[in-house]
């Protein structure tokens, strides 16, 4: 069985070029008889901020989080705001053209459907 | 051969391992590039700023909503404690990557001044949690006005 894989993204355009430093947010892939799904952390992210491309089987999340308010004195900083970027290989046996992307709570869900060709099919048998 | 990142239960080597499989991987090819991975040895990770009228705390907790977290303001401390849930499929899922931590959770974060707890508010958005601590009345700063005798 192929697995996602992280990759550098060698090919660059503006979408897919990476931040001078970014992080790298926590990701779960998981494959079920649907499809690949990858649950991504990126807090502080809204929609308006995320960038999701496909290109060749390369999927390249890129996001910028919305400035916070840094108002007062700093007590304690244990976590900057600063843009998240990762990019994987996607086997292929997913339609990436179908992704279907959510975010919610700085949540990101990417669900890929199995491309049709892989699903069983059933053929028809004609007797002559 | 492949090398396959082995992820860490939460703790405090989770951070160092994570760092170590990412230099794995760097020398064996799998590049992740400069970026770094955010791993709070405590979880949330916390950022705390203090204002002239108030202390504002901040907790990144993506993908918690308000009924997976508890907050409490007593005199001097803040107390957050709740769930992370897995996104994973008990069943039927073939797991390729786990990075996202899960289980239970609680921290406490100590308020250098006294506050008026009744009077916190929290809200949630995008993930990030923040609680906002009014000052008492007599810890904010005070103008004194000063007369000048001519």
């Amino acid at each position: 069985m192929t697995k996602p894989t992280d990759v550098a993204v060698e090919k660059h355009d503006a979408a897919t070029e990476p931040p001078e430093s970014y992080f790298v947010p926590a990701t779960d892939v998981y494959e079920t008889t649907d499809g690949l799904t990858l649950v991504a952390e990126m807090p502080g992210v809204t929609p308006d901020g995320l960038r999701v491309t496909v290109d060749e089987n390369v999927l390249v999340l890129r996001a910028d989080p919305a400035p916070a308010d840094e108002a007062g004195d700093v007590l304690l900083k244990e976590f900057e705001v600063g843009p998240f970027y990762r990019a994987f290989r996607l086997p292929a046996d997913y339609d990436a053209q179908k992704i279907d992307a959510t975010l919610k709570q700085g949540l990101l869900s990417l669900r890929l459907p199995k491309s049709d060709r892989l699903k069983p099919r059933r053929i028809e048998v004609t007797v002559e | 051969m492949a090398f396959r990142a082995w992820i860490p239960s939460p703790g405090p080597y989770a951070q160092l391992q994570r760092e170590m499989n990412r230099l794995f991987d760097t020398v064996f090819g799998r590049n992740l590039g400069p970026g770094r991975v955010r791993a709070a040895c405590v979880y949330p990770g916390t950022n705390v700023r203090e204002t002239q009228d108030a202390y504002v705390v901040a907790c990144e907790v993506p993908g918690l909503e308000m009924d997976d977290l508890e907050v409490t303001v007593t005199a001097g401390q803040l107390t957050l404690s709740g769930v992370r849930r897995s996104s994973i499929p008990d069943e039927g899922a073939t797991l390729h990557r786990r990075e996202r931590d899960t289980g239970q959770f609680s921290r406490a974060v100590t308020l250098p001044g006294p506050v008026q707890s009744d009077a916190a508010e929290a809200t949630l958005s995008n993930g990030v949690l923040t609680v906002r601590i009014p000052k008492t009345e007599e810890s904010k700063p005070k103008r004194v006005h000063v007369q000048v005798d001519s």
